[in-house]
C-alpha cells in the first residue's frame, strides 16, 4: 500500500493555522500525531491533497493540571504523577489507549476527535472496492445496518469518556475567534458516524480545559477489549465522583464511549444519586439503565449483545472502584 | 551405533547445553540479510492485482491502459504461464496467476513490474476486466454435495470435496457395543493463520546468461526450485534458488508460492530484476493457514477406562487451492493415534474446497484441532469414570517400541515421565477439583511426527537431507545444505553438530546461505523434520572428516589411528596429555596431496507403513510426546480470562541446544494460546473481514503465560545424539490443556475455538439455564 503524495502545511501559530484552513477549506486533514490519520491514508480513506501539520505551533503544546495543549502527547501526560493525582479516570484511560509506541506520538486532540472505526470503513481500498463501498467513504449503503441514509461507525477514543467525567471544556479556534464549549458539546447527539462533531469548517482543537471544581474526583475509567494491549475499545466507561465521609454521593459523573458513533453522558441518571449511598442494588440498577440505553452495533471484533451486556458491569465496577478510590 | 561410530559413547561437550544463535549476534545488530534488504541494480517493482470477486469467470482483459503507464514495464496475465502447480505432485491446482477464473476474493489475476510502487499501483487500477460473476462457496458442507459450478474441475463427483479419505482398523462398531462409556465432542475451529513477521518478500532477476535467480523467504527452498522449473519451463539448472535469513514461517512459506513464481515471470518478460514485497493483507490472503475444522469425535472405553475405539470425522474447509490438503485430509485422523494405545479405528475426512484463502500446512499441521477434540472428550471420560485425568492417560500410554494399529512404528516414548513431570510441577494433586469457582487446572496431550517418513517428492533412492563439509588450509568448516534456518536455529544446530563431533570451536564452523547452486538438497523446514534429518546427515559428515584428521594425526604421532584420543582442538595418544597435535597440524596432514578435506552425509528414512492406501501418512522415523497443564482464571462476569501458568512436559529424545528448544515450546505455547484465546480469520460468507494484525487478535505480551519448561525425554535410538522434533509438537497440548482447564474453573466445556469472552459468558448462562451448579456457583 502506498501513501498517495500530499502537500505538508507546518504552520507556526493558531493564527496561521486557521488561515491556511480557511484558504484550504475542504481541502485538507489537521495531522497530529498521525498514529490513525497515516494509516487511514494508506488505505486511502477519504484523502486530502493537503496536511497541515501542528506540531510547531507552541500554543497546541504543553500541559497543566488546568489545561491539556490539543497536541500534548499521551505518554507525556501519562508520566506526570500529579496530573494522574488530580484526575484519575484519565490517568487510566491514558494507560489504556493503543500500546507505548502509539502513545509516545498519539495526542489528546487525535484520541477526541480520533475517527469513527467500522469493520466496513476501515478496511484497504481494493478490500472496500470489493464490497462496493460504503455510506463513509466512498459508498452510498451501509453494511452493518443495510440502509442509505445513517453510518453506525464507533467512537473509538479511550480519553473522551475520562476528560467528559471531569467536566472537561474544549477550547476551539476558527475563522470567527475563539470558543470555549463543555466536551459534551464537541460531539454531534443528533449526528452518525460520519457526522459525529459540531466542529465548523476550519475550526482547530486548541486545548482541552480541566476545571478546578473536578480535580480531585474519585474516577476510574474500565476499557474492554479483546486483548490488553494493540486494540481499540469495544467499551469504555468512566465515573467520577465525591462521596462524603458517610458514603453519600456528592456528585457523580459517567461517560460511555466505544459503543456508538458518540461517548455519552448520562447525568440524568446519575444526578437523582446524589445524597445517596450507593450499594450493590443501586449500581446494578443503573448498570442495567445505561445498558438498556447503549446500542451497540456489530461492526467491530466482539458481538454486540455481549458489549451491550458488558455496559451493565463496566458500570456497575466502574462505580464501586470509583468510591473505593481505588489508585488507578 | 555401530563400532565404527566413535562418538556414540563420547560425553557431550556443546550439544545439551544453552547454545546461542550463530546468527544471533548480526540478528540483533540489524546487520543479518534478508530478502528485502537485499537490492539489485536496476531493480523493478512487482505488485499483484487481486481478485474483488470471491468466485468468477475471467471473460476478457483490458491490459492497453497499463501498459501505456509512463514506468510500467511488464503486466502479465495467467495465459503466459498457466502451468498449473502445488506442494503435492498429485494435486497440482495453483497457478501462479489465475487463469480462466478467480476462485477467491484475493486470487492473484495479474502482476505488473513498474519503475517504483506507486505506478505499479497506478498499473493495477488500469487493467479492465470483463468478469462473469460465480457461485461463492463459502460453506465446506454445502460443497459436499453437487454443485452448480465447482469451484475446480478435479473436484469429487461434481462437489467441492477435493479429497475424501475413508479408513477403518479393527472393528469400531463391535468395540462400541461393549463400551462400558463413550463419548462424543463435535469441535468446530475457525481459520488461524501464521502471522509470521517477515512478510512474504521475493526478488527474481533474469540474466543474459541465460539464467534465473530467486531470493525469496522460503521454508522450502527445493520445493521452490522445482516449482518454478515447472512452471517456466526453465531446466531447474538453469534457476538458481537463494534463501537469505528468514523471518519465521510457521508453514506459511513451506508451499512454493504464486507470488514467487509471478515474480519470476516478471523478471524473464522484462530482463531486469524484480522485487516483490508483499503487505500484511497480501499476505492474509495468500494463508495457506490452518483449515478451519468441524470434527466429530467418539469414543468408547471399558469400565477400567481403557480406550477401545476412536471413530473420527472431519469436514475440513481448503479454501480455494489443495496445497497440503491431501495431507491435511489424513493427518485429520491418522495423528489422532497418539499418545495412547488405540485398538479400533474408523476415520472419515472430506476436505472441500472453498471460495476463501487456501488453506495448508501450519505448525502442528493436521494435528492441533483433532488433538483438541480427543483430549477434551478424555477430560469428559475421566469425569465420568471417577478417574484423574492423569490416570486415565497414563492407562493408555503407547508402550515403547510398539506399532500402531494403523502400523505406525514407535520407538522411543517418554510419554508416561512427561505425564509424572507435569503432575507433579503444577502441584495438580491440590489443585484439581480444589481451586475456587473460576480458577482451574487442565491436563492436555500430545504427540507430533517427528519428520515425515515420505518425502513429498517420493525418489526412493534419493536421502531427504544431505549435508557437505568443506575444510581448507584455513582450518574453517564451511557447511553446506539446503536446510532452511526460517529463525528456529536449524543453522545453529548443523554447526554444533559438526563442532561436537570433529571437538572443535564453534567459531571455526561457518554455515553457508542456502544457494541451490553450492547446496545439497535438503527438503526444508516442514513436518519437523529438520533436527532428525538434517542431523543426521551433519553427524555423518562429521564423522567422515573426523576419520581424516585422526589419520592425519595419527601419522605425526606415528601411532595407529585407533590409539589416537581426540581432545579439543587436539589430538593426543589415548590416555596420555603428551605428545599432542594441533587441529591445525593435523588437518594440513590430512591435506597432504588430496588439497581440501571435503565430506557428505546424507540421511534417509527407512521404508515405514503398511501397505494400504494412504498407509504412509503420518508415519515417521520418531514422534514427540506432551503432557502439559494450564491454569485459567476466570473473571466470571466479563469471560475474560488469564493463563497465568502453564506446565510443559515435552519429549523431544535428547535435548540438543537448550536455549532453541525453550524457545520452540515458549512460542508454541503463545501461538496455541492465540489458536484458544482469540485468533480466528473472520468472514461474511467467503470474505475475509480481518485481514489485518489489529483485527486478527494474536495474543499480547501481558497474556503471555509463565512457561515452566519440563524435558524429560530418553535418547531416541535412531534421532541425531538421540534428538526428536521440539518445532511442532509443543504447540499441540497448550489448546486442550487451557480447554481443560476452563471446565475445571467454571464447568463449562468449551468445542468452538477461538474461546472468546463473550462465548465463555454465553456458556456460563447456558450452564446456569441448565441448573447445573459447579464448585457451589
Amino acid at each position: 500500500m502506498h501513501l498517495d503524495p500530499f502537500e505538508l502545511h507546518r504552520p507556526t501559530s493558531v493564527e496561521e493555522t486557521v488561515g491556511l484552513a480557511r484558504s484550504l477549506a475542504g481541502r485538507f486533514d489537521y495531522l497530529a500525531g498521525g498514529t490513525d490519520l497515516l494509516p487511514n491514508y494508506k488505505m486511502h480513506l477519504n484523502l486530502r491533497p493537503h496536511l497541515v501539520a501542528l506540531e510547531a505551533v507552541p500554543e497546541l503544546t504543553g500541559h497543566s493540571l488546568e489545561r491539556l495543549g490539543a497536541m500534548s502527547r499521551l505518554a507525556d501526560l501519562e508520566r506526570d504523577p500529579a496530573l494522574a493525582a488530580a484526575w484519575p479516570a484519565l490517568a487510566d484511560a491514558l494507560r489504556e489507549v493503543a500500546t507505548p509506541l502509539v502513545r509516545a506520538s498519539g495526542t489528546v486532540g487525535g484520541n477526541l476527535l480520533v475517527e469513527t472505526r467500522c469493520f466496513f470503513f476501515n478496511q484497504s481500498y481494493f478490500w472496500r472496492a470489493s464490497l462496493g463501498f460504503c455510506l463513509k467513504a466512498d459508498g452510498d449503503r451501509c453494511h452493518v445496518v443495510p440502509q442509505k441514509t445513517t453510518c453506525y461507525a464507533t467512537f473509538s477514543g479511550d480519553l473522551a469518556p475520562a476528560l467528559l467525567v471531569g467536566d472537561a471544556e474544549v477550547e476551539i479556534a476558527g475563522p470567527t475567534g475563539r470558543r470555549r464549549i463543555p466536551l459534551t458539546g464537541l460531539y454531534d447527539a443528533g449526528g452518525d458516524g460520519i457526522r459525529r462533531l459540531t466542529l465548523q469548517p476550519g475550526e482547530l482543537l486548541v486545548a482541552v480545559h480541566l476545571p478546578p471544581r473536578a480535580r480531585g474526583r474519585r474516577g476510574r475509567y474500565l476499557k474492554l477489549r479483546v486483548r490488553p494491549a494493540y486494540d481499540f475499545p469495544e467499551l469504555g466507561v468512566a465515573v467520577a465522583g465525591r462521596w462524603d465521609g458517610d458514603g453519600r454521593v456528592q456528585e457523580l459523573r459517567l461517560a460511555v464511549g466505544g459503543a456508538e458513533p458518540h461517548p455519552r453522558t448520562f447525568d440524568d441518571l446519575t444526578a437523582p444519586l446524589e445524597g445517596q449511598r450507593l450499594n450493590d442494588a443501586r449500581r446494578a440498577a443503573l448498570g442495567e439503565e445505561v445498558a438498556r440505553r447503549v446500542r451497540p452495533v456489530h461492526n467491530t471484533f466482539l458481538v454486540p449483545e455481549y458489549r451491550k451486556k458488558m455496559v451493565a458491569v463496566f458500570v456497575r465496577r466502574a462505580l464501586a472502584q470509583a468510591e473505593e478510590g481505588r489508585a488507578a | 551405533m555401530t563400532a565404527s561410530d566413535p562418538v556414540a559413547d563420547e560425553p557431550l561437550t556443546l550439544l545439551g547445553g544453552r547454545i546461542p544463535y550463530v546468527e544471533g549476534p548480526l540478528k540483533v545488530t540489524g546487520r543479518a540479510e534478508y530478502t528485502d534488504d537485499i537490492r539489485r541494480p536496476n531493480q523493478l517493482v512487482g505488485r499483484l492485482l487481486r481478485s474483488p470477486w470471491p468466485h468468477a469467470r475471467l471473460v476478457s482483459v483490458d491490459l492497453r491502459e497499463a501498459r501505456a503507464l509512463p514506468g510500467v514495464a511488464a503486466v502479465l496475465t495467467g495465459e503466459r504461464y498457466p502451468t498449473p502447480f502445488g506442494v503435492l505432485p498429485i494435486t497440482h491446482d495453483e497457478t501462479a496467476i489465475a487463469v480462466g477464473k478467480a476462485r477467491y476474493q484475493g486470487d492473484i489475476i495479474a502482476a505488473v513490474a513498474a519503475e517504483d510502487e506507486r505506478t505499479a499501483e497506478l498499473a493495477l487500477e488500469k487493467i479492465r476486466f470483463e468478469v462473469a460473476p460465480l457461485p461463492e462457496y463459502a460453506d465446506p458442507e454445502a460443497g459436499t454435495r453437487t454443485v452448480a459450478e465447482p469451484i475446480h474441475a478435479r473436484g469429487l463427483a461434481g462437489t467441492n470435496i477435493q479429497k475424501e479419505v475413508v479408513q477403518h482398523f479393527g472393528d469400531v462398531d463391535a468395540a462400541f457395543a461393549k463400551a462400558a462409556h463413550q463419548v462424543r465432542v463435535r469441535g468446530s475451529f475457525a481459520g488461524v493463520t501464521h502471522a509470521f513477521t517477515e512478510p512474504l518478500v521475493t526478488i527474481a532477476e533474469a540474466t543474459p546468461d541465460g539464467r534465473l535467480t530467486v531470493w525469496s523467504a522460503t521454508q522450502v527452498p527445493h520445493y521452490l526450485h522445482r516449482a518454478l522449473s515447472e512452471v517456466l519451463g526453465l531446466p531447474m539448472h538453469r534457476i538458481r534458488v537463494v534463501k537469505p535469513e528468514v523471518g519465521g514461517g510457521f508453514g506459511g512459506k513451506s508451499d512454493p508460492l504464486p507470488h514467487e513464481i509471478a515474480c519470476a515471470a516478471l523478471s524473464l518478460e522484462t530482463g531486469r530484476p524484480v522485487k516483490m514485497l508483499l503487505d500484511r493483507e497480501d499476505v492474509f490472503y495468500t494463508n495457506h493457514g490452518r483449515h478451519p475444522t468441524r470434527n466429530d469425535v467418539r469414543i468408547a472405553v471399558d469400565g477400567d477406562g481403557r480406550i477401545l475405539a476412536y471413530d473420527v470425522e472431519a469436514l475440513i474447509d481448503g479454501g480455494a487451492w489443495s496445497s497440503f490438503g491431501t495431507v491435511t485430509t489424513y493427518y485429520n485422523g491418522v495423528l489422532a493415534m497418539g499418545p495412547y494405545r488405540v485398538p479400533n479405528f474408523r476415520y472419515r475426512g472430506r476436505r472441500v474446497y472453498t471460495t476463501k484463502p487456501p488453506s495448508g500446512a501450519m505448525r502442528a499441521h493436521g494435528g492441533t484441532n483433532i488433538r483438541y477434540s480427543i483430549e477434551v472428550a478424555l477430560d469428559q471420560l475421566a469425569e465420568r469414570l471417577g478417574l484423574d485425568p492423569f490416570e486415565l492417560r497414563a492407562r493408555n500410554a503407547l508402550p515403547p517400541n510398539s506399532t500402531t494399529v494403523n502400523e505406525f512404528r514407535i520407538t522411543s516414548t517418554s510419554f508416561l515421565k512427561c505425564l509424572e513431570a507435569a503432575k507433579r510441577a503444577s502441584g495438580w494433586s491440590e489443585k484439581f477439583r480444589k481451586l475456587p469457582f473460576g480458577r482451574g487446572v487442565g491436563l492436555g496431550c500430545g504427540f507430533y511426527i517427528s519428520g515425515s517418513n515420505s518425502p513429498i517428492h517420493f525418489t526412493p533412492k534419493m536421502p531427504q537431507s544431505t549435508v557437505h563439509l568443506k575444510v581448507d588450509m584455513d582450518g574453517g568448516i564451511a557447511v553446506h545444505s539446503m536446510q532452511a534456518d526460517i529463525g528456529q536455529g536449524s543453522n545453529t544446530l548443523l554447526a554444533a553438530i559438526v563442532a561436537e563431533v570433529l571437538h572443535v570451536d564453534l567459531a571455526r564452523v561457518h554455515v553457508q546461505r542456502v544457494d541451490s547452486d553450492v547446496s545439497p538438497i535438503d527438503l526444508g523446514s516442514y513436518s519437523s523434520r529438520v533436527t532428525f534429518m538434517m542431523g543426521n546427515a551433519a553427524r555423518s559428515a562429521a564423522l567422515q572428516l573426523r576419520a581424516a584428521l585422526v589419520a592425519g594425526a595419527a601419522t605425526l604421532l606415528g601411532i595407529p589411528p585407533s590409539e589416537v584420543e581426540v581432545g579439543h582442538e587436539r589430538f593426543t595418544p589415548r590416555g596420555r596429555a603428551e605428545p599432542a597435535v594441533t587441529f591445525e597440524q593435523a588437518l594440513h596432514q590430512a591435506m597432504e596431496k588430496v588439497g581440501a578435506l571435503t565430506a557428505t552425509g546424507a540421511y534417509q528414512t527407512r521404508p515405514a507403513g503398511g501397505s494400504f492406501k494412504g498407509a504412509r501418512a503420518g508415519t515417521a522415523p520418531a514422534y514427540s510426546f506432551s503432557a502439559y497443564v494450564a491454569e485459567v482464571d476466570v473473571d466470571v462476569e466479563t469471560g475474560d480470562y488469564r493463563v497465568p501458568k502453564v506446565w510443559a512436559a515435552f519429549d523431544c529424545g535428547r535435548v540438543l541446544n537448550r536455549l532453541a528448544v525453550e524457545g520452540q515450546i515458549e512460542g508454541s505455547v503463545h501461538m496455541g494460546l492465540g489458536q484458544v484465546m482469540g485468533e480466528s480469520m473472520n468472514y461474511r460468507a467467503s470474505r475475509m473481514l480481518n485481514p489485518s494484525l489489529l483485527e486478527y487478535k494474536i495474543p499480547a505480551p501481558q497474556q503471555m503465560p509463565e512457561v515452566e519448561i519440563l524435558l524429560v525425554g530418553d535418547a531416541d535410538p535412531e534421532g541425531p545424539f538421540g534428538a526428536k522434533e521440539a518445532g511442532e509438537g509443543p504447540l499441540i497440548a497448550t489448546l486442550p490443556a487451557v480447554a481443560n482447564a476452563l471446565y475445571d474453573a467454571i464447568g463449562c466445556r468449551f468445542t468452538e475455538l477461538p474461546i472468546t469472552p463473550d462465548r465463555v459468558v454465553r456458556a456460563l448462562e447456558e450452564r446456569r439455564k441448565e441448573g447445573r451448579p459447579w464448585k457451589g456457583a
